[in-house]
């Protein structure tokens, strides 16, 4: 069947576009970055081979600790806050008669895109920015490590939590209602009740809302990068803004690359362990 | 009862800033004073921190390219990934799954692998700082994603239909156009808003491949009026700047959310 004259022969013609646009823009790249980060390269001189060179110099150096220790915030706080609090609220709204309009608010602050939230957030967050006027407190949210990261974790859970929240309401609202009612005639209710019959019925999609969130916590880039810069100096860094400074502010393209690729391998690392806990 | 309390509570504390950001970014400019940011905002003057916004930071331009990329780019994505998903499907391509893991496999990798080569390689070739060179790699990175959906989506349609229609005489080409491409909409436009969204957030490779104002799409616009000149902006201009550069991912979900709900089901049910 595989070879019938009514499929036609310009098959590999209808492939192509999408494997060489692939190819070419996203494998080609992956590969150079990995060669790169067993060099020394600035982007001007050819790059010279060093080994492993980088990722020694990686171990021993302070910042990409910092950059660890942060990144590592981001990935707990996000389990915690956005995902956590995100089901929360939706095992407390979604059988609530009028549940959506609970929701509501949460769903608000989702409408801002990445740049725009951190600057809508840059005059609360600011030395002598509405937050600290409104607490009377005199706080430095970003300048002090790690204050800094919590608080924009904090800005990120204002803007994730409802479509965490959404994610599990679906999730909530399509498992069997059979399950449930035969538990509750058994007499189980409340935090037993969720224990017990919801949590488990629910996991494969707990799974998939858990799995993203890690990957895209470790990323963490866009709000650093517009509230802070992973500044004050480098304490609010994470890997991805340690990447992107290494490289194209210190120019050293080589480096970058390592870190890059030690991204790659923990993002890499931590979806393959997750994902085999899932599947077991 | 302590639901509801939990969920009131909650949701207020969530309020509070929504209701700062709208109520500042509607104060005229140069009556916003921090100590007194919850209060009304008396004139109501969003529109001009919104002109004020676009014309003093020079968002126009970068609005425009940002627009061109954000439809540009998911349309050539969706439309070449369903021809490898069509392809791969329905012509029964030889060792298609192969085919299908290789372009999918492009999803995988962090953007961070991808800037050093990128920057430098256009560099050489003429494309930094391009509107060409930033649809070409939002492109690439759109075809996995549609790939994906359309292979998913083919997959559960007869193929009596593709046999039928070969009969008649028509080529794969077309049948591919006038049939199976028609047939999809649904789930095409629901991959078009993901991949919208995704490239009208975009920071990361704005601010590595293009430099200026024209170029630049927007929220690397944004983010700059951020380093350089939001000491200088004043803070409603800066907040009409933020709800600005959000209302066309907002506005085009709301405009097909119900098309958006249904294309995602089919994707992903069969």
């Amino acid at each position: 069947m595989t070879r019938s004259p009514v499929l036609g022969r310009f098959r590999h013609g209808y492939v192509a576009p999408a494997a060489i646009l692939v190819a070419v823009l996203l494998y080609a790249p992956f590969v150079w970055t990995a060669y790169l980060s067993l060099t020394r390269y600035d982007g001007l001189e050819p790059p010279a081979w060093v080994g492993l060179d980088n990722f020694v110099k990686l171990l021993g150096d302070p910042a990409l600790l910092t950059s660890v220790r942060n990144t590592l915030i981001w990935v707990a706080g996000t389990m915690v806050l956005p995902v956590g609090l995100g089901l929360l609220v939706a095992v407390l709204s979604y059988d609530l008669k009028g549940g959506v309009w609970y929701r509501v608010p949460f769903m608000l602050p989702y409408a801002l895109s990445g740049a725009g939230l951190a600057m809508v957030w840059s005059p609360v967050l600011s030395h002598d920015g509405i937050a600290n006027l409104l607490l009377g407190v005199d706080t430095a949210f970003l300048q002090e490590a790690p204050q800094n990261t919590l608080a924009m974790l904090l800005v990120w859970t204002w803007q994730q939590l409802g479509v965490n929240t959404l994610l599990f309401v679906v999730g909530l609202q399509s498992i069997p209602k059979e399950p449930i009612e035969a538990a509750r005639l058994d007499g189980a209710s409340g935090w037993r009740l969720f224990r017990h019959v919801i949590w488990p019925l629910m996991r494969p999609l707990t799974a998939v809302v858990v799995g993203l969130a890690l990957v895209a916590s470790l990323k963490t880039f866009d709000i650093v990068w517009v509230l802070t810069q992973g500044g004050p100096g480098r304490n609010s860094e994470t890997l991805a803004v340690t990447m992107y400074k290494e490289t194209f502010v210190a120019s050293k393209y080589g480096y970058g690359s390592a870190v890059a690729v030690l991204l790659t391998v923990v993002t890499g690392l931590a979806s393959y362990l997750y994902l085999r806990r899932q599947v077991r | 009862m302590i639901r509801r309390a939990v969920l009131i509570v909650l949701g207020l504390v969530w309020l509070g800033p929504t209701y700062l950001l709208l109520v500042n970014a509607a104060r005229p400019a140069e009556s916003y004073d921090p100590s007194r940011a919850w209060a009304p905002a008396g004139d109501f003057a969003l529109l001009d921190n919104v002109a004020r916004a676009v014309e003093g930071a020079d968002l126009g331009g970068s609005l425009a390219s940002t627009a061109l990329y954000a439809v540009v780019s998911p349309l050539l994505g969706v439309l070449i990934g369903a021809l490898a998903g069509y392809t791969i499907v329905v012509l029964r391509l030889r060792h298609g799954f192969w085919w299908f893991l290789l372009i999918f496999g492009g999803t995988v990798f962090p953007s961070q692998m991808l800037l050093v080569p990128l920057f430098v390689s256009y560099s050489d070739a003429g494309l930094y700082d391009t509107r060409l060179g930033l649809i070409l790699v939002y492109t690439a990175i759109n075809v996995p994603l549609g790939a994906f959906v359309l292979r998913n989506f083919y997959q559960g349609v007869a193929f009596s239909i593709f046999e039928a229609a070969r009969m008649d005489g028509a080529s794969t080409w077309r049948i591919f156009w006038r049939i199976y491409l028609p047939m999809s909409a649904s789930a095409l436009t629901a991959v078009f808003i993901l991949e919208f969204t995704f490239i009208w957030n975009d920071l990361v490779f704005g601010l590595t491949l293009s430099q200026t104002a024209d170029v630049r799409p927007v929220m690397t616009a944004i983010a700059g009026l951020m380093t350089d000149v939001y000491a200088g902006t004043p803070v409603p201009v800066g907040l009409a700047a933020g709800l600005v550069v959000s209302l066309p991912t907002v506005v085009l979900f709301l405009a097909t959310q119900r098309l958006f709900a249904r294309g995602l089901s089919l994707g992903s049910v069969q």
